[in-house]
């Protein structure tokens, strides 16, 4: 896949960005790339061999009205981007914290799926952090910026006890003891309706494909220490941030 | 054709005789029972390639007579095992169906005679509904394509001298399989955490040794994704409808004829198994 001259001026900055793990200032020039030019790049930077799944963001119809998009964004989650129990801040550019619900897919969801056949393909769902880590300087940026940058996705926790169904009630973050971060999971939204529109977008989701569903809340900066999710039932995330 | 290549050709044709052999005289042992000496010290097999490569040929050499796969067993995976073995990661071998043993009411039997030097140990059996053949399987992705779980006492037993084995000994002899029976197929079990999901295994009446999910490699589900892992870089998958126990939750206990062990695993009914 080739990018034009103003795609690949945007990926070169977040690519340098990135690899120098600097902040660049968003919303400072107009890219003269639209929303399927930014997905372009978002594909031609991360690298599609071992993507093993997606991230929702802009997953409440306030926070799309305020970025002036219709929809929700989504990134793409490598391999190499599952962390196992640590954070490292030091990997990062300046990482946040969203507590998450994600879902491992047991079968594939063609594009063209049904909202039926995304419940039937639902191996369990997880609680997540979506360590997010945008390249664009406190998280300033224009839709296509964001979408280009992976949705801000930087890296993933996944709890280990599955779940048969979304759990309800308010999912919550606490760093250090303190409670940090909250939101109700009637924000997430119909599970069976997003996983379609994504795989829709994305041209069809493979089976063992993980999905972040979006944060209910504000994500927090991350800071070391012990990192705990919690919803209302008793499953529980717990890492440590270093 | 170079001197050179003829040279590596006759050395990788006798490598190929050797595991040959060492698989038939792992399966006569095992037929005819007898025990024999530890391959590390009698043939210097020290290796793990070699050793799954011993195992792989015996598991062909009992198909091709009938033997049917169940599905697969994880071994070595408690931190004290390992660090006795002086390995840090486990190991797989093959469940042979000849040697399952059906709970009829929670009750099985197996017959003493068959083993050599058998002990016991209380597991978690996984399902698996779904072949997984991608790269880089993690344990939710296995906790997603399992239909059910079940509770599961494995009999361990080993064709070498005295259970005198290092790493490479217990690879070529199965991981030192020896039976197994299960409760049934569970789905809530599917979704308590498998971390903190208790056992307690009873020897002739009396609790005998206590053990936790966590046990295996943290987590069971951990020492699936292993599995499927190590399996698929041999270049074989983790087939739907295959039974994988997932390692000891708690230490080994020696069977003798007429023992009876009574697994007991939180929310599961109670699994008795006597040797006859």
């Amino acid at each position: 896949m080739k990018l034009n001259a103003a795609e690949q001026a945007l990926a070169d900055v977040i690519a340098e960005a990135r690899r120098n793990r600097i902040s660049m200032p968003g919303r400072a020039r107009e890219w003269d790339v639209d929303i399927a030019s930014a997905y372009r790049i978002q594909r031609h930077l991360q690298t599609q061999a071992d993507c093993v799944g997606y991230k929702l963001g802009f997953i409440s119809p306030a926070k799309q009205a305020q970025m002036g998009v219709q929809q929700p964004i989504y990134g793409r989650i490598r391999r190499s981007m599952l962390l196992e129990g640590e954070v490292r801040l030091s990997d990062f550019i300046q990482p946040r914290l969203e507590p998450e619900i994600a879902v491992v897919l047991r079968k594939a969801l063609p594009a063209e799926a049904e909202p039926g056949m995304a419940a039937h393909a639902v191996g369990g769902y997880f609680l997540g952090v979506d360590v997010l880590d945008s390249v664009w300087m406190d998280y300033c940026f224009s839709a296509v910026e964001v979408i280009a940058d992976n949705a801000s996705g930087g890296a993933f926790l996944l709890g280990n006890r599955l779940l048969e169904a979304p759990p309800s009630g308010t999912l919550r973050l606490y760093l250090n003891g303190v409670l940090r971060c909250e939101g109700p999971m009637d924000a997430l939204g119909n599970v069976e309706e997003r996983l379609c529109w994504l795989a829709r977008s994305v041209g069809g989701l493979a089976a063992g494909q993980i999905v972040f569903l979006g944060s209910p809340g504000q994500a927090v900066p991350a800071e070391a220490g012990v990192l705990e999710v919690r919803s209302a039932d008793d499953p529980l995330l717990l890492a440590k941030v270093a | 054709m170079s001197e050179r290549s003829t040279a590596a050709e006759k050395h990788a044709d006798g490598r190929e005789q050797n595991i040959d052999a060492l698989a038939q005289r792992l399966d006569r042992a095992w037929e005819e029972r007898f025990t024999i000496p530890p391959l590390t010290e009698s043939e210097g097999v020290t290796d793990a390639a070699t050793a799954y490569a011993i195992q792989t040929r015996w598991t062909a050499l009992r198909v091709a007579r009938g033997e049917r796969i169940l599905g697969r067993k994880i071994g070595l995976t408690s931190k004290a095992v390992q660090e006795q073995m002086g390995v840090d990661e486990p190991d797989y071998g093959t469940l042979w169906a000849s040697r399952y043993f059906p709970a009829v009411n929670g009750r099985a039997e197996a017959p003493i005679d068959l083993f050599l030097q058998p002990r016991v140990e209380g597991e978690i059996a996984f399902l698996i509904g779904e072949t997984l053949d991608r790269p880089g399987v993690t344990p939710q992705q296995v906790l997603a394509v399992t239909d059910a779980l079940a509770a599961a006492v494995e009999i361990v037993d080993s064709r070498i001298d005295n259970w005198r084995i290092r790493l490479a000994d217990t690879i070529a002899d199965n991981a030192s399989y020896g039976g197994l029976t299960l409760g049934p197929w569970s789905r809530s079990l599917r979704k308590s955490d498998l971390r903190t999901v208790g056992m307690v295994m009873s020897h002739n009446g009396r609790p005998a040794v206590f053990g936790v999910g966590a046990a295996a490699l943290g987590h069971p589900a951990t020492a699936v994704a292993w599995l499927a892992n190590k399996l698929q870089s041999f270049g074989i998958p983790l087939r739907a409808g295959d039974v994988v126990i997932s390692g000891a939750l708690a230490a080994t206990i020696p069977a003798r004829q007429g023992d009876i062990f009574v697994l007991e695993m939180h929310g599961q009914p109670p699994l008795t198994l006597r040797f006859v």
